[in-house]
């Protein structure tokens, strides 16, 4: 069966690229409502179409600081289905526990989605099929992706707001790790590690670019994310059609320099826009929601306004 | 579908069903034929406790384990793929316990024994000693084995590794597995987490100590079973039985299951928690889950029951 890969920079070489930023304080109301009444200021073209949502869901974490809150999942599918979409599936490959029911059903994903057998996909061990990369920031030139990710027709990136140990922040391109399929790579998908993580970062979401992200800032990770820090509340979805303009705004939101994260300098030269004057924002203004999330001492320099 | 208990009679009827006409199972039913699911599934089978055992299943798989074979001794994580990985461990050790292939254990064998992860080369040596990390705690000393080629020793491959080396009769080992195994169980050792338990391979990160998940611990503590005494053992058993009610997820608790009843410690029944288990999601069909509750199932009946109020339980 052949695929066919997505261009390179579809919607990069728009004028701007639209970010919408909204409050929420809380997991326990109406997220669905707020996401479809985000939704419809992008006039997205999912009628009809196979969405896949690819949450963050990295390890079992009843505390909830660490997953992309399942609310926040189930909201986003309740959404796009009302926006006309033929299906919409979850799918995730975590990276560092194989018992991926064992995440889901201890982050309670199934209170909001119903039973998961048929609405849940393990990235991990799915089928795959080879797929050269489009870009050669990394030595990889070919990966292998699960075939449900490859053939779908709107994927969008749910990532959580978090800081990361390794690469400054962890957002909607950094959570496109989680479809490369351990089956294939292990657990971790160390290949990517002895890659380069930000080239890697580069490679997957050149081939495989979300057309969509939703990021769950209600709760972050301040510290040593992504899976050690402390839980920051922002009180904020952020939502927008360029992985890159919303991963700009959300470190921006955290009181982090885009510019300054290696991968997403170089992302936003490649793949999307960087630059605010290129994002037009919605609802919110990054200003108004700014929380300066905790780093660890190592990443200082990534602070906005902080001496290089 | 099963209302009640998961019995091995279920596993065994679900494996035999969903095998693929080639001889070999995808990770799930009527998926592509994989060397992972198809190990487990081989070896969960030979575990089947009437006999006789499902002889022509397991002759199917052994054959199809055969011709996914790498010409190297390998076996890759899907037939056809360009490099061997980790599964050749797993593979390799599902033949010796079904027996009658050993010239391809033979060359599996040789091919793990040749693959050295990529920490602690000459290259990587001399790196570290320019650009110390600080960041991972860790002796690269000791090496075990990788998921892939090119890559770091984790834990989980490792302990694959281990425990393919332990089913062989020591009269096929060659002079270099002792020195390999020897490594190998001290970088286990070495990457135990602070409190007992083990992660993926990281115990300590910027200084704080790694949380240690049920899946490395118990596929740990089954490679290291020839240390009991140790007291990194002791702890990371007390760790597992700590952790055995908050098991959510099928895989983990019959992972944690045969673990701990492989060194006598006493936990509850399996079948009736399966039971429930099954109900959420129907184990997502997933093979792998499905081999090893069968293990864990057959490595409990050799396993004391319980007292009232004693030992793991969910």
């Amino acid at each position: 069966m052949s695929y066919a890969q997505p261009s390179l920079m579809p919607s990069f070489s728009r004028p701007e690229s639209r970010v919408a930023i909204v409050r929420s304080e809380k997991y326990d109301h109406d997220l669905s409502a707020l996401i479809f009444a985000a939704l419809r200021e992008f006039d997205l073209p999912v009628a009809g179409k196979k969405v896949l949502l690819k949450p963050n869901f990295v390890e079992p974490d009843p505390e909830g600081t660490i997953n992309t809150n399942p609310a926040v999942v189930g909201g986003a599918r309740e959404a796009f289905l009302r926006l006309g979409a033929e299906s919409v599936v979850v799918a995730e490959g975590p990276g560092h526990e194989r018992d991926t029911e064992g995440i889901v059903e201890t982050i309670g994903l199934r209170d909001f989605l119903g039973p998961l057998s048929k609405l849940f996909v393990d990235l991990n061990l799915d089928e795959v099929q080879a797929v050269n990369l489009r870009t050669r920031a990394s030595k990889l030139k070919q990966l292998y992706f699960p075939r449900t990710v490859l053939e779908a027709d709107y994927i969008v990136s749910m990532p959580k707001l978090k800081t990361h140990h390794w690469v400054g922040a962890t957002l909607s391109l950094k959570n496109m790790f989680g479809i490369v399929p351990g089956c294939c790579y292990g657990w971790p998908k160390n290949v990517l590690h002895w890659a380069g993580i930000t080239s890697s970062i580069l490679d997957i979401n050149s081939t495989v670019r979300p057309d969509f992200a939703i990021v769950d800032g209600i709760v972050g990770m301040e510290g040593n994310g992504p899976i050690q820090g402390s839980p920051k509340r922002s009180g904020v979805l952020v939502l927008g059609d360029d992985p890159v303009a919303v991963d700009a705004t959300c470190v921006r939101v955290m009181g982090l320099d885009p510019q300054r994260i290696d991968y997403l300098a170089k992302a936003g030269a490649l793949l999307g826009h960087l630059q605010p004057g290129k994002i037009r924002q919605l609802a919110e203004s990054v200003a108004s929601v700014r929380t300066p999330f905790a780093v660890l001492p190592a990443f200082q320099k990534l602070v906005a306004g902080n001496g290089k | 579908m099963p209302s009640g208990p998961i019995q091995d009679s279920f596993c065994l009827e679900f494996l035999i069903t969903n095998q693929n006409s080639d001889g070999g199972w995808g990770y799930h039913p009527a998926s592509l034929s994989a060397v992972e699911p198809t190990a487990w599934a081989l070896a969960a089978l030979l575990s089947w406790r009437d006999s006789p055992a499902p002889a022509e299943a397991c002759t199917r798989a052994r054959e199809w384990l055969l011709k996914a074979q790498r010409v190297d001794g390998s076996w890759p994580s899907y037939p056809g793929q360009p490099q061997g990985c980790w599964v050749t461990s797993v593979a390799s050790h599902s033949l010796v316990l079904q027996g009658g292939a050993e010239g391809a254990v033979q060359k599996g064998l040789e091919w793990l024994l040749a693959a050295w992860p990529a920490e602690g080369s000459l290259w990587w040596r001399l790196r570290q000693s320019v650009f110390p990390s600080g960041v991972v705690r860790q002796d690269s000393s000791l090496r075990g084995w990788n998921w892939t080629p090119g890559t770091a020793s984790w834990v989980e491959p490792t302990a694959h590794a281990l425990l393919f080396l332990r089913a062989l009769p020591p009269q096929l080992l060659p002079p270099g597995a002792t020195k390999r195994r020897q490594l190998a169980e001290g970088m286990l050792f070495d990457r135990t987490c602070p409190g007992g338990g083990w992660n993926t391979g990281n115990p300590l990160v910027y200084g704080v100590a790694g949380v240690p998940r049920t899946g490395p611990t118990a596929w740990a503590l089954l490679a290291l079973r020839d240390h009991a005494d140790r007291a990194e053992i002791q702890k990371s058993l007390a760790w597992l039985e700590g952790a055995y009610s908050g098991i959510h997820g099928p895989a983990s608790l019959a992972l944690a299951h045969r673990s701990l009843a492989a060194y006598g410690r006493r936990v509850s029944p399996l079948a009736p928690s399966l039971g429930e288990l099954y109900s959420q999601n129907q184990f997502f069909g997933n093979v792998l889950t499905i081999a090893w509750i069968m293990l864990a199932l057959k490595e409990e009946e050799s396993s004391p029951a319980p007292s009232a109020g004693e030992g793991a339980t969910r």
